[in-house]
């Protein structure tokens, strides 16, 4: 996730493309960089924020210009990489949001054919692509049409060229906006940069590629000219960054299946490190979410490689002595939480080899570890981790993938439909349940045990409940005293090796008159003749249900607290990334 | 000359009008505030218009289009989040070219004042003067120049005002460029003519008339004073035993049933239903679709758009917006019986007679009683037998 933004018009260019990026800095901020056309082009980017360092960008000459803040993907953050890239001529300047998948292969090519890479980025092929055509055809718009159809992936793109008095934009699977002003037209990658100068926008659509000029836009689809419906966007700002959902955190739930699956796809045998391979043991360090991850990893990774699994808070394990060995795994979302970096440092010093998993390119965890696997969740910003999650849960996978030697198989490219399906779920009942509630309970066994700790940290985040997660098991040998009507209990019980016992611990709960809300497997009429909510999900692979019953269990949370009036998005005493010890 | 018309804001203090248009956009005589000064400028001459709009800017665009109805070019320029009027006059920096004239969307002026201002030496400000200079940028003026501007004034030095009317050249843009924020965080234009004035070389213009709305009680006067010079016309039906007296201007598609009196100057839009035996009288304006019933009396009020007074109703000195509906039986008191003035929401009106302000879609059950200077918050909604007084808010409902 990145955001463009783009101007052709009559006012000077830089000034408002630099106010457009700093609207779209929550969706990357890590660099960020402005190109315009005056008497020639002018380029100016930089590693940082562009809320803390626009100074000199603001000073680039020309009504025309595009400019781009930074999500990193494809190459570490740093100034070389921020978009814009120029072609070999330094003539003509593009930026990107989105994936080229295929860029590996057309870079061989472009640099066999004698350009000059600059970047490590996968958007740098587009520009010399262009220039190629660029150069034979003599015109922008053809260049473009001619090189879209060659990019895999999802791409939105601004071009601008020297001498030319048009911007040539392209979309396919990312987000663009065509927003129609007066004497000026913009093109971004949502609304907010658009929405201080016009309501009127178009919206284009995949495939589409569009000449626009000071007062005119040209779509093509497939070289036929199109029309896309001019609409007027009532939003406010803050209405457009939560495309049209509530809060963050929904808007971050919803977005899970993409997390997922871009995280599948992104992270394949050659990003993982020959050393991860074959570990002789693994320690996984963590803290909150993360740790929960990594205890869904330990059942999956002990119960298909044999590999013994350590897993530790990494704010405790500074206090375990030595000797620490074998593979020491650090997961954390922002790649800045203070005890997982200390742990992986404590690590690094009894020689362990280390790897990071994180959202975050260029993060501090990323830099200190011997290899990292990034997520592929895009910026989250409610405070409660939930695409993160998700996106952990599909690195982890992997690694568990290459460790056994199996390949990614059809279940995990297709585990985000599964995702996709359980967000329509309707979960009234058990909110009407848990809203009245002072302490819920939540319990699970095998993996299922982790998806209970899991949702009890969402409950209790959010929604200010008491809630605590129990191996099913464990509650016989002490909390079992806690147990009332005043207490419902949310059980996890889905079709597989657990079944049976958690139909006898969901019975023995009832017997001590706790309200039971439970998640199973479609159909199941012995468990809906026990419980008082059912809360069917799909019966598939067990992997597959421990992500649909997180997810319906992420939305309970949600939605217990909204209706509770709880400020989801930034629960109180709690920080996003947690910085100190 | 080309001709900036600022329309960009809300105009909070017409609140709760201005839920569903912007202040330009009230109307006065059946047509927009602003309808009025473009016609006028119009006719002193000027073809080519720049609107800034913001606030409501779609019912603006969409009522006037590029201009060719009214045989003028429009064209626009967006300030969609208001930092000043000096942003404001920014923002159609490169769609004029030459000399312009700058005038604020929300008051009326006579063609012959925009004549004689387009012939002066720019940059010059147009100045007239108010009894209540205090609420605006007060001018001191010698020897045809202005020497001094003092906004919003506590102790005002003359009776002299800012009318909002100036003529400038390009060079106005580069003055604005130098303004800094003031403490309301705002660019304002008349920071950037302090230069020009405390050098003398901001020229000033006495405009003969000069009609500003600042409130929703100073449209009446408004209403009236535009319904002057109204011209009898009948586009509609009017039944038998209907009796008319003055200029009265019915629109196309109404119906004036038998019965009704009509005292002019009144004007009635399109597609309303007049009666039976309705009674509407003092300069009242009457919008598109509306429906005054048997047995009520409108008496010198602004009705808008949609608004139904269907039976046994009274509406005196009041400004009504679109899309209401008066139960049977609901009246409205206009005058104190101390014979003060009115006072709405705290603010003197400086009239003994006005009614109530009345925002968009409001429902009154039957038999409501609104009291003397009321304001009513759009979509608010009464149950029958409500006594109604003071502020109420929008959408409020009261039981």
């Amino acid at each position: 996730m990145c955001g463009i933004v783009g101007y052709v018009g009559r006012r000077e260019a830089a000034p408002l493309i630099v106010e457009g990026l700093k609207k779209l800095e929550y969706r990357g901020y890590d660099s960020f960089g402005v190109a315009t056309i005056g008497k020639s082009l002018e380029l100016d980017k930089h590693k940082g924020r562009i809320s803390e360092n626009a100074r000199s960008a603001i000073r680039l000459k020309g009504k025309i210009g595009i400019g781009h803040t930074r999500w990193a993907t494809h190459g570490i953050p740093n100034d070389v990489n921020a978009h814009p890239h120029l072609d070999c001529s330094g003539k003509i300047a593009v930026v990107h949001n989105g994936i080229i998948e295929n860029y590996a292969e057309l870079k061989r090519q472009l640099k066999a054919s004698g350009h000059t890479f600059s970047s490590d980025t996968d958007t740098e092929v587009v520009v010399h692509l262009i220039e190629e055509e660029y150069g034979t055809k003599k015109d922008l718009l053809l260049a473009v049409q001619t090189v879209v159809p060659k990019l895999e992936g999802s791409y939105a793109l601004l071009v601008i060229a020297d001498k030319e008095e048009q911007m040539i934009v392209a979309r396919n699977a990312s987000p663009l906006v065509i927003g129609i002003g007066d004497g000026e037209i913009f093109a971004a990658s949502d609304m907010t940069p658009i929405l201080e100068h016009t309501e009127r926008a178009m919206f284009l659509e995949d495939g589409d590629v569009a000449a626009i000029s000071r007062g005119e836009v040209t779509i093509f689809n497939k070289g036929t000219v199109v029309k896309r419906p001019l609409e007027l966007i009532d939003w406010s700002l803050e209405d457009v960054k939560k495309g049209g959902f509530a809060h963050y955190m929904l808007k971050e739930i919803y977005e899970q299946p993409q997390a997922f699956y871009n995280t599948i796809r992104a992270v394949n045998p050659e990003t993982v490190s020959e050393f991860v391979r074959h570990p002789t043991s693994i320690t996984v360090v963590a803290c909150g979410s993360s740790y929960h991850a990594g205890l869904i990893f330990k059942y999956l990774l002990e119960e298909s490689c044999r590999v013994p699994v350590r897993l530790e808070f990494a704010s405790e394990f500074k206090y375990y002595p030595p000797p620490i060995e074998g593979l020491v795994i650090g997961i954390t979302q922002s790649g800045e939480t203070a005890d997982t970096l200390t742990a992986l440092k404590q690590a690094k010093t009894h020689n362990c080899k280390t790897l990071a998993i994180t959202n975050i390119l260029g993060s501090s965890v990323s830099r200190l570890a011997d290899a990292t696997i990034f997520m592929r969740a895009g910026p989250e910003i409610s405070v409660a981790a939930t695409k993160s999650f998700i996106a952990q849960l599909a690195v982890l996978m992997q690694i568990v993938n290459n460790i056994s030697g199996t390949k990614c198989n059809d279940m995990l490219l297709h585990a985000h439909q599964a995702i996709e399906e359980i967000l329509l779920i309707d979960l009234a009942d058990a909110v009407t349940v848990c809203t009245s509630a002072k302490d819920i309970f939540y319990v699970g066994r095998g993996p299922f045990y982790a998806v209970a700790l899991e949702g009890a940290l969402k409950m209790k985040e959010i929604s200010y409940i008491h809630a605590e997660g129990y191996a099913a098991g464990e509650l016989k040998h002490g909390p079992f005293a806690l147990l009332s009507s005043e207490t419902p209990v949310i059980a996890l019980c889905t079709p597989g090796d657990t079944y049976g016992v958690m139909i006898s611990n969901i019975k023995e709960m009832k017997a001590r008159g706790a309200p039971v809300i439970a998640i199973g497997g479609e159909g199941d009429s012995e468990l809906l003749d026990i419980v008082d909510i059912f809360i069917p999900i799909p019966k598939t692979t067990p992997f597959v249900q421990v992500l649909t019953s997180l997810v319906v269990l992420q939305l309970l949370a949600y939605h217990t607290a909204v209706a509770l009036g709880r400020d989801v998005d930034k629960p109180r005493n709690l920080a996003k990334s947690v910085t100190v010890e | 000359m080309e001709c900036v018309v600022l329309a960009a804001g809300e105009g909070k203090r017409m609140r709760p009008l201005t839920a569903k248009r912007p202040k330009v956009m009230l109307p006065l005589a059946n047509r927009p505030m602003m309808e009025h000064l473009v016609l006028a400028a119009r006719d002193a001459g000027i073809a080519d218009f720049v609107f800034v709009v913001g606030y409501g800017e779609r019912e603006i665009r969409k009522y006037f289009g590029n201009g060719s109805e009214w045989g003028i070019h429009i064209s626009y320029a967006a300030q969609r989040h208001q930092y000043g009027t000096a942003d404001a006059v920014r923002s159609a920096r490169d769609l004029v070219t030459g000399p312009f004239l700058l005038m604020n969307g929300d008051m009326i002026l006579k063609t012959g004042d925009i004549a004689n201002l387009c012939n002066q030496q720019a940059p010059c400000m147009g100045i007239s003067t108010t009894d209540h200079p205090g609420d605006y940028g007060v001018v001191l003026e010698r020897e045809g120049f202005v020497t001094s501007l003092e906004e919003k004034s506590k102790q005002p030095k003359s009776n002299l005002i800012n009318a909002g009317a100036y003529l400038f050249t390009q060079e106005i843009f580069d003055l604005i460029d130098q303004v800094h924020p003031s403490p309301r965080g705002e660019l304002e234009l008349t920071d950037a003519l302090a230069g020009l004035i405390a050098e003398k070389m901001l020229k000033a213009y006495h405009l003969s008339y000069w009609l500003d709305v600042g409130h929703p009680w100073d449209m009446l006067d408004a209403n009236t004073t535009l319904m002057g010079s109204l011209d009898a016309k009948n586009a509609g039906t009017v039944e038998e035993g209907v009796f008319i007296q003055g200029s009265v201007d019915i629109g196309k598609g109404s119906v004036i049933k038998s019965g009704t009196y009509i005292e002019g100057p009144c004007v009635i839009g399109k597609n309303c239903r007049i009666g039976p035996h309705a009674y509407i009288r003092g300069a009242s304006s009457i919008g598109d679709d509306c429906h005054i019933g048997h047995c009520s009396e409108i008496k010198n009020s602004i009705i808008m758009n949609g608004t139904k007074i269907p039976h046994f109703n009274y509406i005196g000195d009041s400004v009504i917006g679109s899309g209401c509906n008066f139960g049977a039986g609901t009246k409205l008191a206009n005058l104190r019986h101390d014979h003060q003035n009115v006072k709405v929401c705290g603010k003197d009106t400086r009239r003994k007679k006005f009614g109530a302000v009345i925002g968009d879609d409001v429902s009154f059950g039957i038999n409501c009683s609104i009291n003397v200077g009321s304001m009513i918050g759009s979509g608010a909604q009464f149950a029958p037998n409500s006594s109604i007084e003071g502020c109420i808010g929008d959408k409020a409902t009261i039981r």
